[in-house]
């Protein structure tokens, strides 16, 4: 494996420490020093391009992050000095870009109401609401039109405009004219002004697209047509006061106030789109105090916790049998035996869980098949939870399997041959020495596998995908947290909540980091930092 | 995944030496041979059977024909029909696009672990700074959050990168391999510590004496040396990202040509079980190849590291 002597733990402890700075005299190669600068060079210019992209798009914060990294890049690496940095300054920067800002952006998230519905910045919303309230109204005036073309048919588009009192106007892009009677020419049945050619109707169908969005800026809004033979005045319904902050209703003289993340009337009814906003603690609140939400939360963490504490329960007792009947070195193949139970492990388990639902299909599956029944294994109501634990039970033992064989054979012999004389039965020698003594090594690695299954997203989505549903409820019978919070913030049909969503995850977080807090006293690993 | 503890991948497979009892004589005894072992073989086949018939029924389903509602244990007849449906009909899913797309993000996501995390651990093996045991406690810290709870910022965040850098922002294999280089590092760069801690620091000494510099020590002399614990981390990295599902549907799951094989061929099923059953099968059993492979190759290293705190993940 290797020339090197493994130096235990207690002499290594003991060696020789290098100098705080071992080999600051000594200069690289040229080689070395000229790769460095070339690859410094071009990681600048990068994120110089990269600095103008992110001021174009706004996004400060990421500008000025990214600004300072160069900053300590070129500074670590131009120095001869900051030898530490050297090393350190690549996997800081990915672990604070890719794991610690998520987490703290998880934790942001969740005091907003961030979701579909609310995702535009204020401003983005007010533009979007005045844009959408724009449309005919009765009071508009009502034009007759005549489409024009410049020079020829396929020129730049204008209107040629008659309102109800006979007045006459030429509306392009830009402007709308006052035209004298005397400025309109007849061109066959239809009328034209100097400089332009009418479109008949074949023409006008040509352009239709265009014609659609093509608008002329009319003293009281927008000129939009209406077919090719009419056109009308666009008054915008909401206008946002920028003063007072609020969005005024001009059609039923409304004020509208912001609060929470929409402009509401006084009768509570929301203007749509709604927009990103600080809701402080509200996700949580109603996580601990919407009846509906609370309910979902208990009923997903007890399952949770449940099939987490049996998948490990499970898969321990089936894996420890094996290791201890195959504990015997009398038994002839067990080398044969053991790398064919090892198979299931090594195959990715997303394609594991995949098969397995395929064996477990109501209709089609082999197990129904073989069995002659036809057994909801994964919709029923409780048939699910014990398929899942099947399943995990089956990913998980092999594992467990071989933890213990490698902890069964470190138990000294002595042990139970003196428990033997004493005169301990089987049971009792395993229940009072190999059990407690086979714990003892193996408990950190139970709570782990605990903690990974607590987060097993693969099997329980791939599986069942949570299902059954319940009626009225967003999360299924056998949804984990983990696919509880994934259907939140991503598969609500046209609603995705990443506000809630990121307050379960955060919720998840503090679960997750009281096991950890637990398994790191059974963990050496906070000793040994030397 | 956890990754095995320091210092212990060197340790002694359990199975590798069959331990015999001393004047062991075989019994010729029938019903005595059974009490004292045979009905060990009998559970040991019961388990083996267990273990072995999802994956027998998938290589029946793979190169049987029918679907899955007339798939048979034993095929009627031997074809490579489901190979062909996946790769070459009208309609097909881009298989090999996404076993591409698995291997790029499976090699990629090795070597930049095995860089960032070797980077690191020289820094907290080898030099002596302020802040050093304050950032290994952290590194541990962090890794108690694994970033697949933070799912939904990670979305959010790669939407907002893929507005000025499509070229790496949500859709995108890059993306999903910078994720997952982020949420790799705490554990690794524990174990390689761990590693290089047992190379004599008299090497460094002799090293820096003959004019190295901290590069050229780092680079020759520490990284040759801590290969095998650095192509376990490259391995098991590998293999984690085969199967990792959640993040790369996320990131990646809505273009079809960025997809990896475990997005791929999930949604692919997902689509419709009865009838791309087969297919489906088919393409498992290519996927799980490399996979397999690695892990036949590095067995008695992931065996014995097991023991002292790893977990499949």
């Amino acid at each position: 494996m290797t020339g090197v002597e493994p130096v235990d733990e207690g002499r290594g402890a003991d060696a020789p420490r290098p100098s705080p700075r071992p080999v600051l005299g000594n200069y690289g190669s040229p080689l070395g020093i000229l790769v460095k600068l070339v690859a410094l060079a071009l990681l600048n210019a990068i994120v110089l391009w990269g600095l103008t992209v992110m001021a174009d798009a706004g996004e400060w914060a990421f500008l000025v992050f990214s600004a300072l990294a160069l900053l300590v890049i070129d500074w670590v690496y131009l120095s001869r000095r900051r030898i530490p940095g050297k090393y350190l300054v690549p996997g800081t920067l990915f672990l604070l870009v890719f794991a610690v800002y998520p987490v703290l952006y998880t934790v942001f998230i969740s005091t907003t109401n961030y979701g579909t519905g609310n995702n535009l910045s204020q401003e983005q919303a007010i533009q979007q609401i005045e844009r959408q309230s724009i449309s005919a109204t009765d009071e508009a005036t009502r034009y007759s039109l005549q489409i024009l073309a410049r020079g020829n048919p396929g020129g730049d588009l204008a209107f040629l405009l008659t309102d109800p009192d006979g007045e006459r106007f030429l509306g392009t892009a830009d402007e709308l004219v006052p035209l004298a009677d005397a400025d309109v020419v007849a061109d066959g049945r239809r009328e034209t002004i100097d400089g332009f050619v009418p479109l008949n109707a074949g023409q006008a169908q040509d352009r239709v697209a265009e014609i659609r969005s093509f608008v002329v800026p009319g003293p009281e809004g927008e000129i939009d047509n209406d077919g090719f033979g009419a056109a009308f005045t666009k008054l915008q319904r909401y206008v946002y006061d920028a003063a007072t902050g609020t969005m005024v209703d001009t059609v039923n003289d409304v004020v509208l106030v912001a609060d929470g993340g929409y402009f509401v009337d006084d009768d509570g009814r929301r203007l749509l789109p709604g927009w990103r906003t600080n809701v402080g603690l509200s996700n949580y609140e109603a996580l601990l105090t919407d009846p509906a939400l609370r309910g979902n939360f208990i009923r997903v963490f007890v399952w949770t916790v449940v099939f987490a504490a049996a998948s490990v329960f499970f898969s321990f007792s089936l894996g420890l049998l094996l290791a201890l009947v195959f504990n015997n070195p009398t038994m002839r193949g067990r080398q044969l035996y053991r790398s064919l139970i090892i198979i299931p492990y090594a195959l990715p388990s997303f394609m594991t869980a995949l098969v397995w639902r395929g064996m477990f299909n109501q209709s089609f599956g082999v197990i129904n098949r073989w069995l002659d029944v036809s057994l909801p294994w994964l919709s029923g109501q409780w048939l699910p939870y014990v398929s899942i634990l099947i399943v995990n039970t089956w990913l998980g033992y092999v594992y467990m399997f071989l933890v213990s064989s490698g902890a069964l054979q470190s138990i000294p012999d002595e042990l139970t041959e003196a428990a033997k004389v004493d005169g301990a039965t089987g049971p009792m020698r395993f229940r009072r020495i190999t059990l407690p003594l086979l714990l003892v090594s193996i408990s950190p690695l139970l709570i782990a596998s605990f903690a990974f299954n607590f987060n097993n997203f693969n099997l329980i989505y791939l599986l069942t995908e949570g299902r059954p549903s319940i009626p009225g409820s967003d999360a299924g019978r056998t949804d984990i947290l983990i696919t509880y919070t994934y259907k939140v913030a991503f598969e609500q049909g046209a609603r995705a909540d990443y506000g809630f969503a990121s307050a379960l995850a955060v919720v998840i977080f503090l679960i997750v980091a009281a096991i950890s807090a637990v398994s790191f006293r059974y963990t050496k690993q906070l000793e040994e930092i030397r | 995944m956890k990754a095995p503890m320091p210092g212990e991948t060197t340790t002694v497979d359990p199975f590798a030496t069959e331990h015999r009892r001393a004047g062991y004589v075989p019994t010729r005894n029938p019903a005595r041979w059974f009490r004292d072992t045979g009905w060990r073989h009998v559970v040991a086949l019961t388990a083996v059977a267990f273990a072995l018939f999802p994956v027998i029924w998938v290589l029946s389903a793979a190169f049987g024909t029918g679907n899955l509602s007339a798939q048979r244990l034993i095929p009627r007849e031997i074809t490579l029909d489901n190979f062909r449906t996946l790769m070459t009909e009208p309609g097909h899913p881009p298989f090999w696009r996404w076993f591409a797309n698995s291997m790029i993000v499976g090699v990629v996501t090795a070597a930049g672990t095995v860089l960032l995390c070797a980077l690191s651990a020289f820094a907290f093996s080898r030099l002596r700074f302020r802040g050093r045991r304050p950032g290994l406690l952290a590194l541990l810290l962090v890794q108690m959050f694994p970033n697949l709870l933070a799912i939904t910022a990670l979305f959010l965040f790669m939407t907002r990168i893929k507005t000025m850098f499509p070229a790496i922002g949500l859709g995108t294999i890059w993306g999903l391999i910078f994720i997952y280089l982020g949420g790799a590092l705490g554990v690794n760069t524990w174990l390689v510590k761990g590693f290089f801690d047992t190379i004599p620091f008299s090497l460094d000494e002799s090293a820096k004496i003959d004019g190295a510099s901290h590069a050229q020590t780092f680079f020759l002399i520490i990284l040759p040396l801590a290969r095998p614990v650095l192509a376990v981390i490259a391995l098991l990295s590998f293999i984690t990202s085969q199967a990792e599902f959640l993040l790369a549907d996320v990131i990646i799951g809505a273009n079809d040509e960025q997809r990896t094989l475990a997005v791929g061929l999930s949604r692919y099923i997902l689509a419709g079980f009865d009838n791309r059953w087969g297919p489906f099968a088919a393409g498992a059993l290519i996927a799980a190849v490399p996979v397999v492979l690695l892990f036949l190759f590095l067995q008695r290293f992931i065996v014995s590291g097991l023991t002292s705190g790893a977990v499949k993940g």
